[in-house]
């Protein structure tokens, strides 16, 4: 009932801004138009659930007169899957390690900064890493870990390292995440290889390790719900995981504990593109602005339970269990965190398909 | 296929079956009747069947997914390679299509007495039973078999049943992620589409063949095996075929209560294709898959005579 009052409010004041604009006769630039006033569309090309207006809504507040359409993509894959097919969405949402191959096939319009007003307030470590051979070509958006989630009750020495995923001791417990590249990183933190230098041996080394693993292995999850329903369920005990879902779990009361892996923990960033070639560049600008503003990023940290690149909501944390999630009381947290690097398209051919002959190996 | 699908009465056929003059539909044969008709259905199956299988085809000759995508390439045979090196892709197709055809025939099996009783005892209230059998179609595929996950599941109907009649302590883990509960969730998809051509093909079945029987003597076991069975074959048959084909290439069942090793060879099309962004590669592994399905529906054609079964 709420959206339909609000679009009917919003039908309401489009024809009066129609009615003024006539009025008015026109003629003015664009520039000059104030932003309550501002018409035209956008597409975004975005993850299920960031659609809802919650994370766009000081870009609504501010510009209620454009229409923000959405496409939905399942995976960075799906989605880089689709601009390489021409998706005509003026702004998509990758993550990072799937970052380098929208510049190297021109899918992606470098960021004028200066036009972004909330820029100032993301730290420079995250700007960095939207920068792709020294240009801005991404905004840092949404962050969080990836590490071993396990429950407490029945794991309840702990766990202290990424080895615990391929330990025959969980057999039948254990639940990995349905992904290639993020199957290599955890070897290689465990081996302590160099993540951005796989060789040959060592990636088929990898691949014996992940076949032996499938044994071990309850299901790949492939969404968090499956996740979240696994591990409340009782039959997975630990799983590689996002802390979304840890936050989710403790909220439910499920005696749960995501690991400091002595290895460090993996982080993740996602990033804002713009479309090379888009006509709405400019208003795709004025999007991004507002996505880094601070009730867009509030939604994002209280509803999804990620963090945000402005680093005003991150400092107004105050409710405990959100702490705890972004580990943001432990000072050495984010140092012995490993930011996942950009794959080439070597990289991504080679480590999806040594995760495709996991499944498919005897 | 083609053969199968010419299983529907002739009556409706056009050109050679047909007699000749101008009955059937009021005046099939004139062309612009014909194209009025059959002008839709095959724009539609050119440009959303016929077009992309071809694509797919051209893009199994891809080197990689690098530069614009219809951009003309240099035909490789890098994917076909590099897929004759991958041994465990083609054990698992090989393994797939045993499990499709394991499928098949319990599917078929299990729908024939099921078509059977609708088709030649139910009698008046048989529109009622069929509306029952064709209930689950009302719920999409997915939703039925996530109910096979609350089923099996280690706190499901099955075990929290067993358990409260006390046959086990602990929840049996066996029940669900692995390639059994992919088989038999498989089967209890299928038996109501695969009893639907059986029933078809029993309602053909001239009833006075029965009564006449019955008045020389043959007792309903016999009845069966020298009428309702051979003349029902060509439906068992076209049902066959219906479950067969798509099992070989399924993928969602797998992915939802197959667990970590009950993935089949559609899993690595659609892996390849949606994880990896390497359609060159997954358009060879499906091309693959295609022609297998056809050489091995022809070596079946071949086995059962099809054409003698439609005659």
């Amino acid at each position: 009932m709420k959206s339909k009052h609000r679009s009917y409010l919003g039908g309401v004041l489009l024809i009066v801004v129609l009615v003024l604009s006539a009025c008015s006769g026109g003629g003015a630039p664009a520039a000059d138009v104030p932003p309550g006033e501002l018409t035209g569309s956008l597409t975004v090309l975005d993850w299920a659930g960031y659609d809802a207006p919650d994370f766009w809504i000081d870009f609504q507040n501010t510009y209620p007169n454009v229409t923000v359409n959405f496409e939905i993509g399942a995976s960075d894959a799906d989605i880089y899957g689709k601009m390489k097919a021409g998706d005509q969405a003026d702004i998509f949402h990758p993550y990072t390690g799937w970052l380098q191959f929208y510049v190297d096939e021109g899918l992606v319009e470098e960021i004028d900064t200066s036009k972004l007003s909330n820029w100032d307030k993301v730290p420079d470590s995250f700007k960095a890493i939207g920068q792709i051979d020294g240009k801005q070509y991404f905004i840092p958006w949404d962050w969080g870990f990836s590490s071993i989630l396990y429950r407490t009750d029945k794991i309840p020495e702990g766990v202290d390292s990424w080895a615990a995923l391929l330990d025959p001791k969980y057999a039948g417990h254990i639940s990995m995440w349905d992904d290639g590249p993020a199957a290599v990183t955890v070897s290689t933190y465990i081996h302590g290889y160099d993540e951005t230098a796989v060789t040959d041996e060592q990636l088929a080394a990898i691949k014996d390790e992940w076949i032996a693993q499938r044994d071990l292995n309850l299901f790949y999850w492939a969404g968090e719900p499956e996740l979240v329903e696994g591990m409340k369920s009782g039959d997975v005990w630990l799983a590689y995981a996002w802390q979304g879902a840890y936050a989710l779990l403790l909220g439910e009361g499920v005696p749960v504990a995501y690991a400091n892996p002595k290895e460090g923990r993996n982080s993740w960033v996602g990033v804002y593109g713009i479309r090379k070639g888009t006509e709405n560049y400019d208003l795709a600008l004025k999007f991004l602005d507002a996505k880094l503003g601070e009730a867009t990023g509030n939604n994002v940290v209280n509803l999804f339970y990620y963090g945000h690149s402005n680093q005003d909501v991150m400092n107004g944390i105050t409710d405990e269990t959100l702490k705890q999630a972004f580990s943001i009381d432990d000072p050495n947290i984010l140092e012995t965190t490993n930011f996942t690097p950009n794959l080439t398209a070597e990289q991504r051919d080679a480590w999806t398909a040594m995760w495709a002959e996991v499944k498919a190996a005897p | 296929m083609s053969s199968v699908e010419s299983s529907s009465p002739k009556s409706t056929g056009f050109g050679g079956g047909a007699p000749k003059g101008r009955r059937g539909l009021g005046g099939l044969d004139r062309p612009a009747t014909f194209w009025f008709i059959y002008l839709p259905p095959l724009l539609w199956l050119g440009a959303f069947f016929v077009l992309p299988v071809l694509l797919m085809a051209a893009f199994s000759f891809r080197p990689d997914m690098r530069g614009d995508l219809f951009q003309p390439w240099i035909p490789t045979l890098d994917q076909y390679a590099s897929v004759a090196d991958t041994t465990s892709y083609l054990r698992l197709l090989g393994i797939s299509a045993l499990t499709a055809l394991g499928i098949a025939l319990a599917a078929v099996i299990l729908a024939y007495p099921l078509a059977y009783f609708l088709a030649l005892r139910a009698g008046p209230r048989a529109g009622f039973y069929l509306i029952l059998l064709l209930v689950p179609f009302w719920t999409s595929f997915l939703l039925r078999v996530m109910a096979w996950k609350i089923m099996l599941g280690s706190d499901g109907v099955v075990n929290s049943f067993l358990i409260y009649i006390g046959l086990i302590e602990e929840p049996l883990t066996a029940l669900i992620y692995n390639r059994t509960a992919v088989v038999l969730t498989l089967i209890y998809v299928w038996i109501p589409f695969a009893a639907l051509p059986i029933l078809a093909a029993l309602q053909r079945i001239d009833n006075s063949l029965f009564e006449a029987a019955a008045d020389l003597g043959a007792r309903p076991y016999h009845q069966f095996m020298r009428i309702a069975l051979p003349l029902s074959l060509p439906g068992v048959v076209a049902s066959f075929f219906m479950v067969f084909i798509p099992t070989i290439g399924e993928y969602a069942t797998p992915l939802l209560v197959g667990g970590s090793r009950g993935f089949l060879y559609g899993n690595i099309i659609q892996d390849v294709f949606t994880k990896a962004v390497n359609w060159p590669l997954g358009s060879a592994l499906s091309m693959i898959m295609l022609a297998a399905t056809l050489i091995l529906v022809a070596l079946a054609v071949r086995l059962v005579d099809l054409r003698r079964l439609f005659e």
